[in-house]
């Protein structure tokens, strides 16, 4: 599930979600101790789990005309078919070079990133030349581990050059935010364990197979760690089955618990009545056009959805999302509501949510920018707003309510005044730095390829008037000698290409 | 803002003794001790006052039992006494003209029994404008009594924001070496025995004191004469120098002009009656010609931000001549200064209480400053981005309202279960009927529907919420019970 508020102060999206109990989607098998005598002998699964050694780099928001900054590390994979290593997305994000060591060999062999999937950090890796893998054995995925259960976590972490096992309980099973795009939630699982920076991408184990993918810790608390269970893993490995990934799938709605009774009386319903109030519909998802702001969800490919959003499988009360959750692009999902009193029914055909990209953290990609007379313009994205720490009111506002206020609708890019490369014809512009542009002379600006040619064009005018959101004192830039002046700035500061607009 | 730091006590300063003498007390002038017990009111809880709190300052007689001080030792007062040097009579008083914006204050004792005592004291005259490197004497009052006198000397004179930010005065920067006294908040500062101006702020790393100039506190006092105080006028503009280049080109305006870019024109201001726009170019005032940031050439003072030349030197009423570039064209204009209103957030909250009402558990209050800040030292970022963008931009919001109702928290109660975490929103409408104000909000909560249901719109990823008319009833009920002392306060 994609965010679609930048932060958690929204109101139901990522609301109170119950305990979702993703034992009973599996059905597990009743609990034993991970050291009971298992089918795999404990040196095999030991030589499937390789090391991974990453050299990134990583572009900077703040210099984007720069190459980045070159640094790497290292973490964890293992086999799970033939020349199919499963790892951690965020090991081999903004990877140049990947090397693959196996346990108890000095030898590093040279792989690269077959699928990466950012949304829930997995990715899988290929080695150029399989044949030094080919006795290793293949660690199956298995189900979701119980609550109380003990596991194994093996993997290279910090603190030595060899294989580290640890141990631990299952403590949670949550839906929960992924770190690594920081605007995507799905199944996690929590274990005692210590995962220390190098586990990452690690498996863990439970009688032979594979339970889940260590992936993240708690810096505010000791001994908890997270791993990616195989609802999740399982889900992954399925869409990338047609050879690319098409990412997670959304209803592309905001929901309220109707707890309130004044609310239920409102929309009519009786005490014990089902259903969640549909507060917001975002433009363009899946259920526009079909729902209605103020319909009552009521059920979810045929099962019941209560008042506080869950439904209930097997016996147990799972957040509703679930069943999007393993959905693929394309896939249906039947929807029951109530709209004035009627009950009505619907078949969405779930989609990917692109507008949700602004709050995702994005990886192995060039930063866009353009610069004209000296001034950087660039796409306001998360990374950008970190990295940057934009914090010129109506900026936030823009990038709060893109997604709520139907801006991306109207305005594909939001452009940002990132810098001002001191220059004479520029130096009373620095303190427009960190406003986002609205028009230029007097044309609303709705993406980086306008603004680029809006700035470029064949006839220099007298002046560019550029409006900035908030302000009514225009910035003028003037047109006459930009061209020779651009030279002289770009050369000065190291620039080698005045913009780079993506391909 | 200030541009040095306001202190409230002043410590650790060197004692210069020869720049200070200890005259005797029948020479001395008719100051008086002020001490003053404020409280405020609690922004989350809006129907209850914060614990008190104390200052102690010092005013000076200027008039038959009237003394003048600063506005921030007279702000939120519960309690004035005033106190002669000696230390033998001690009386209540009461504030009978404030200004909050010049921090200034007019203090009368209010017990007749003691008035003799005032009178026995020779008020002091408000002196004429000081020059660069006038001498003065800055006074202050020693626990035992004793007149404390430093010299110092004038060494600037700038247009400062003393105490609600944002507006602007005619303030002496004076150099003194002052040392820590038991009433050192709002020291009087003498010129040839005549008042000269009242310590606003000490900055004493650099032992520069910001005082109020003497035109100020005689505009302050002339006002209060009849009575009824008014106020300084305002023109009601936002502004923006025209010292770049390019943007100079753009507006046409010719070299030998400077001029103030007019970027803003403020709802029902002065500048708005006069017919001035946004995008005009201010470039001179009753004949005095601003340069590209905006300074004048003052006969007393010389360079001057022009701000002086409304609010320092003229009244609500009087008129003011206006030189303007329009699209290159020079326009004249005649205004007629009056006070400007409060916009939908008033640029202070002193001496007046907040509006709120409670209902089944929401509480809705007016949006202010002091709630916003209420966020903490990060409020710029921490305070709802919506709330904000209230404050930067009001003119988006002015249609159709006074103020800008907000439900500032949910308590709690039967009524608002599954509410609880909603706060910071902006109110549109209640029952259908538009939000004004908080009287407005109360009279739309009059009328719920006839399901018994108040309808309450905001700016909300939820946009509607319903509230039960009797179960709010009820929870309001047992509210007073357990010791709210109001559901509302309207004024």
């Amino acid at each position: 599930m994609k965010l679609f508020t930048p932060s958690l102060i929204c109101l139901a999206l990522c609301g109170s979600l119950t305990q979702s109990n993703a034992q009973a989607l599996d059905s597990p098998s009743p609990a034993q101790p991970a050291d009971a005598p298992t089918e795999v002998k404990l040196s095999d699964i030991y030589k499937s789990v390789v090391r991974i050694e990453v050299a990134t780099q990583t572009p900077s928001y703040r210099t984007p005309w720069n190459s980045g900054k070159f640094s790497g590390g290292t973490g964890t994979g293992f086999l799970i078919g033939k020349n199919t290593f499963l790892t951690n997305a965020h090991v081999v994000s903004n990877a140049r070079r990947v090397m693959i060591t196996m346990h108890g060999s000095a030898r590093k062999h040279p792989a690269r990133v077959l699928h990466i999937a950012h949304d829930c950090d997995l990715a899988i890796l290929q080695v150029e030349d399989f044949s030094p893998f080919e006795d290793l054995s293949y660690l199956s995925i298995g189900k979701v581990p119980q609550l109380e259960s003990q596991v194994r976590v093996i993997g290279y972490p910090v603190g030595g050059d060899r294989i580290s096992v640890t141990r631990g309980v299952v403590s949670r099973i949550d839906f929960r935010s992924y770190a690594h795009t920081r605007s995507d939630q799905h199944l996690v699982v929590q274990i005692d364990a210590a995962i220390n920076p190098g586990n990452s991408g690690g498996p863990v184990l439970q009688e032979g197979n594979v339970v889940g993918v260590a992936f993240q810790g708690l810096t505010s608390a000791d001994n908890t760690g997270y791993m990616i269970p195989t609802p999740v893993i399982n889900r992954f490995l399925t869409d990338i089955k047609d050879g690319q990934y098409d990412k997670y799938v959304e209803l592309g709605f905001s929901r309220f618990q109707l707890f309130n009774p004044a609310m239920r009386k409102a929309y009519n319903l009786k005490q014990d009545d089902p259903g969640i109030l549909v507060a917001r519909i975002y433009k363009d998802g899946p259920i526009d056009g079909t729902l209605e702001e103020g319909d009552i969800l009521t059920e979810i490919d045929g099962k019941l959805i209560d008042s506080s959003g869950s439904v209930k499988i097997d016996g147990e009360r799972v957040n509703m999302n679930e069943i999007v959750e393993r959905k693929f692009a394309g896939d249906t999902v039947s929807l029951k509501f109530i709209r004035n009193g009627k009950e009505q029914t619907a078949e969405i055909t779930l989609k990917y949510f692109p507008a949700a990209e602004m709050y995702a953290v994005q990886y192995g990609k060039r930063p866009k920018y353009t610069i004209q007379g000296g001034l950087v313009f660039q796409p306001l994205s998360r990374n950008l707003y970190s990295e940057l720490a934009l914090s010129n009111p109506r900026v936030r506002r823009l990038f709060t309510k893109y997604i709520s206020e139907d801006i991306f609708q109207e305005r594909e890019d939001i452009l940002i005044l990132t810098n001002v490369l001191d220059d004479p014809i520029n130096s009373y512009i620095s303190s427009f730095t960190g406003s986002a542009i609205e028009s230029i002379n007097g044309i609303e600006i709705k993406n980086i390829e306008q603004l680029h040619e809006l700035l470029n064009p064949e006839e220099m005018p007298e002046f560019f008037v550029i409006k900035c959101e908030g302000n009514n004192r225009p910035l003028i830039l003037p047109g006459k000698d930009l061209k020779s002046n651009n030279e002289r700035i770009l050369q000065r500061y190291g620039v080698e290409q005045p913009s780079y607009l993506g391909k | 803002m200030n541009s040095i730091f306001k202190i409230i006590l002043i410590v650790c300063l060197s004692t210069q003794a020869f720049a200070q003498k200890v005259i005797p007390p029948e020479d001395s002038l008719p100051l008086i001790k002020i001490s003053s017990t404020s409280q405020d009111y609690n922004i989350g809880q809006p129907w209850e006052k914060n614990p008190t709190s104390n200052r102690r300052g010092l005013g000076v007689l200027i008039g038959k039992n009237q003394i003048l001080t600063t506005a921030e030792i007279a702000a939120n007062a519960t309690y004035i006494e005033l106190e002669t040097v000696n230390g033998n009579v001690a009386m209540p008083a009461k504030t009978i003209a404030i200004d909050y914006e010049a921090n200034l204050a007019l203090l009368s004792t209010t017990d007749p029994a003691h008035q003799k005592e005032l009178a026995e004291l020779k008020p002091v005259l408000i002196a004429a404008s000081a020059k660069l490197n006038d001498p003065v004497q800055v006074y202050q009052i020693e626990d035992s009594g004793k007149t404390l006198v430093t010299n110092g000397v004038v060494r600037g004179v700038d247009i400062v924001s003393s105490f609600v930010a944002g507006h602007y005065f005619l303030t002496y920067e004076i150099k003194a070496s002052m040392q820590s006294a038991s009433h050192s908040f709002t020291i009087p500062i003498i010129k040839n025995g005549k008042l000269l101006g009242i310590l606003t702020s000490y900055n004493s790393k650099d032992q520069i004191l910001d005082v109020t100039a003497p035109e100020i506190i005689q505009s302050f006092i002339d006002d209060a004469k009849d009575g009824e105080y008014t106020g300084f006028p305002s023109l009601g503009i936002g502004i923006s120098r025209t010292d770049d280049p390019h943007f100079r080109s753009w507006l046409k305006l010719d070299d030998s002009l400077g001029g103030l870019y007019v970027k803003q024109v403020k709802r029902n201001s002065a500048a708005q009656e006069a017919g001035i726009i946004e995008g005009d170019v201010l470039t001179s005032i009753d004949g005095n010609k601003l340069d590209r940031k905006g300074y004048y050439q003052s006969e007393t003072y010389g360079l001057l931000y022009w701000s002086h030349l409304v609010r320092g030197i003229k009244k609500v009423g009087e008129t003011l001549n206006l030189e303007l570039l329009r699209d290159g064209e020079v326009i004249k204009k005649e205004v007629t200064l009056s006070r400007q209103q409060d916009g939908l957030i008033p640029s202070h909250m002193y001496g007046k209480a907040p509006r709120y009402l409670i209902k089944g558990g929401f509480v809705f209050q007016e949006l202010t400053k002091a709630y916003l800040q209420a966020y903490g030292d990060k409020w710029k970022t921490r305070a709802p981005i919506d709330l904000l963008d209230v404050l930067n931009h009001p003119e988006d919001y002015e249609k159709g309202r006074e103020r800008i109702v907000i439900l500032s928290r949910t308590i709690p109660t039967e009524a608002t279960l599954g509410y609880e975490r909603i706060s910071g929103a902006i109110i549109n409408k209640v029952n259908g009927k538009n939000i004004a104000d908080i009287p407005s909000l109360i009279e739309a909560f009059n009328t719920p529907a006839e399901n018994g249901l108040h309808t309450i719109e905001l700016d909300n990823v939820l946009k509607t919420l319903y509230l039960d008319a009797e179960t709010a009833k009820k929870v309001e009920a047992d509210f007073l019970k357990q010791g709210l002392p109001n559901l509302s306060r309207v004024k």
